[in-house]
């Protein structure tokens, strides 16, 4: 280890835990946030003259600037061409949800970081809420007994913006929502999606939205439990919270009541018009920040790999196969 | 003065006779059960007499408060229709949809009404989660989800434990639980169009089921019900959420209730009690049954029909028949 600052860029901002992700970073010692890049010059300035990052006028000529790691933080569907770039420049790529938006795009992404010896890690922040640290603790030392079912939802508010275009997001609801549970189950279990059935609305929530704001995905796994997800953007503009992460899980023990984001005060405000829930709970996305500096670090592999971030993504590719046919989707058959 | 005759007097007729011994302007007038014993023990416990059979009951009654197991319904029914007897009928109206044909048809053509016990309508939070729908506060219903989870029904305790456990009486946990977050969901959200399932039903453990339903509605809107009976024995969690595009409302049974009393002694430690009292005419089976009497005497239209029973049973029935095959049942197509 030596005294050198590990420096870090951004490529790509549009996503807004960007924002999160950088206070994490800028916060921590022996860290250094070199610079940024965003193909949006107006959101790209904006957001540099915000946290006090350099601004580089190519993505080439921030990866020319001397960086251990970049954080890929864009709209979905430039995460690829991002990485591509990145891959054989730094040590170190933090590549934001979901990995891309087609098998292909994150099969040609995890095969050129391993060419290049470059690590890919998936930015899945819920594996370090301490809440969901300490449920998979009890599941591993038998809290529930034989698991049968779990009953999730990840809901969240409509984001508008480059979320509800197609061609930059990949999907909606179900492919921005479906990703983070997914990947919590798979980490708990080791075990894989095996078939997923999806009922999904388009436009249902949101009248004239032109995307999927509503999905409900029933699946199995292969260790036999089955569950269900709720993906919506079902908390109105009005509701106290933008979301949620639940994971309600049953065995043969008991139930164990998941609330990721139940850590909060009640804010009532005139100002706003409303009340709303202020979280207190440790913040996932440091966690998540810490590690990734950690393997920057210490040069280990990643605690969340590419292919974990492909697996998440192919069962929200399977609901949007099951809503078109009709039927259930095996995996397999991706 | 209506006088009113229930028919088996198990762990839901109890409940039942609580809400019918407090109401005023009727007359209980007594039971038949086909074990005597049984309904001795309501007369003594609720007042009224014992009946040798149904005939001598209906000839002393206006209405009939059918609480038998749901495999008895069919016989109660039709003699009680044949009797022109108006009739409330427990939920589900049958275990097999001929047979919940059968009664509701046989109701219509004589001319007696059929009331589903659908009685979710009827608890005070769910009834707010509909008036704040139909009050336009959420827009048009979007996502609809509902729990209803609790232990098995206590094998070996009575008469109705082997009931439960046998899937060919009951139908299981689908059609004895979900029934209800079904027909309530049909109220908030309309007719169902789809409906896909997985669970426990057929994984063959004893004293467990457990099921997660999807729909999808005619109007487009989706919905999610979990029905359980392999949740832990001592605590009954229900939940209800509908999104629509205007709005959210939520209810859910973990939230503090609004009574909390706190103990310590030295003999059983510390006690956390929650109760959420409501006044008599706010309990669910009051309200539901004070409801059909002001039906049968020609003061209000009924919230909940004999069709909406049915078609609670038919949607509950595929559910089952979806988490049987693996396969998505469409109602349009379904017979039972």
């Amino acid at each position: 280890m030596t005294n050198q600052p590990i420096r870090i860029g951004f490529l790509g901002v549009a996503h807004l835990h960007s924002t999160s992700y950088v206070r994490s970073l800028l916060a921590m010692p022996g860290v250094e946030v070199a610079g940024m890049y965003d193909g949006n010059e107006a959101l790209a300035a904006e957001w540099s003259e915000r946290f006090a990052v350099p601004r580089y006028a190519g993505a080439g000529d921030l990866l020319a600037a001397g960086l251990d790691a970049v954080v890929v933080c864009s709209e979905n569907a430039l995460h690829r061409p991002y990485v591509e770039q990145a891959a054989g420049r730094v040590k170190a790529i933090l590549c934001e949800k979901p990995i891309s938006t087609t098998t292909a795009d994150a099969k040609a992404m995890i095969d050129i970081c391993r060419a290049a010896g470059t690590k890919l890690q998936i930015a899945f922040p819920v594996r370090f809420a301490p809440s969901v640290i300490e449920l998979k603790r009890q599941l591993d030392a038998g809290l529930l007994g034989e698991v049968f079912t779990v009953n999730c939802t990840n809901h969240g508010s409509m984001p508008g913006g480059w979320f509800i275009d197609h061609d930059l997001a990949g999907g909606g609801a179900v492919l921005d929502h479906t990703v983070h549970v997914i990947d919590v189950l798979r980490w708990f279990w080791g075990a894989e999606v095996t078939e997923v059935y999806a009922e999904i609305g388009d436009s249902l929530l949101h009248p004239g939205l032109g995307i999927d704001d509503a999905g409900l995905l029933s699946f199995t796994l292969s260790n036999g439990i089955y569950g269900t997800l709720d993906t919506s953007w079902s908390r109105p503009p009005s509701y106290t919270i933008w979301g949620d992460v639940k994971l309600e899980i049953l065995g043969e023990r008991g139930v164990v009541y998941g609330d990721t984001l139940h850590q909060y005060v009640s804010v009532a405000s005139n100002a706003a018009g409303k009340t709303r829930w202020a979280g207190y709970g440790s913040d996932m996305d440091a966690g998540l920040m810490a590690d990734f500096v950690d393997m920057i670090r210490t040069g280990r592999d990643p605690s969340i790999t590419g292919e974990d971030g492909m697996a998440a993504m192919q069962v929200a590719l399977a609901a949007y196969e099951s809503a078109r046919t009709g039927q259930p989707v095996k995996l397999a058959n991706l | 003065m209506l006088r009113i005759g229930v028919i088996g007097t198990g762990a839901i007729a109890a409940v039942h006779l609580d809400g019918w011994r407090q109401m005023p302007g009727i007359e209980l007038v007594g039971y038949y059960d086909i074990l005597p014993e049984a309904a001795e023990r309501a007369a003594q416990k609720y007042g009224g007499r014992v009946f040798g059979s149904m005939d001598d009951l209906f000839a002393a009654v206006d209405l009939v408060d059918i609480c038998s197991p749901g495999t008895a319904h069919k016989e109660n029914v039709l003699a009680a229709a044949a009797a022109r007897k108006a009739i409330i009928c427990e939920k589900p109206l049958a275990r097999h949809l001929r047979d919940a044909v059968e009664m509701v048809e046989t109701c219509e053509r004589a001319g007696v009404p059929l009331f589903p016990a659908q009685v979710v309508r009827f608890f005070p939070m769910y009834r707010a989660v509909k008036d704040a729908i139909d009050s336009g506060a959420i827009g048009a219903p979007g996502v609809f989800r509902s729990a209803r989870c609790g232990s098995f029904p206590r094998p070996g305790r009575d008469f109705s434990a082997p009931y439960y456990a046998d899937f060919n009486q009951s139908g299981g946990v689908v059609l004895d639980v979900a029934v209800h977050d079904i027909d309530f969901a049909r109220w908030c959200c309309g007719d169902v169009e789809r409906v896909f399932a997985r669970g426990l039903t057929f994984a063959g453990r004893q004293y467990q089921d457990h099921a997660l339903i999807t729909l999808r509605f005619i109007s487009g809107a989706i919905g999610h019900i979990e029905a359980s009976w392999s949740h832990p024995r001592g605590n009954f969690r229900t939940r209800i959420e509908v999104a629509g595009d205007g709005g959210l409302v939520e209810w859910d049974s973990l939230d503090r209730p609004a009574l909390v009393a706190e103990l310590y002694d030295a003999e059983q430690g510390f006690r956390h009690l929650g109760s959420s009292p409501s006044s008599v005419t706010d309990e669910p089976y009051y309200a539901e049954l004070a409801h059909f009497v002001e039906v049968v005497e020609g003061r209000a239209e009924p919230v909940v029909t004999a069709r909406d029973g049915l078609e609670a049973v038919r949607v509950a029935l595929a559910a089952i028949e979806s988490m049987r095959t693996g396969r998505p049942i469409t109602m349009r197509d379904f017979g039972g």
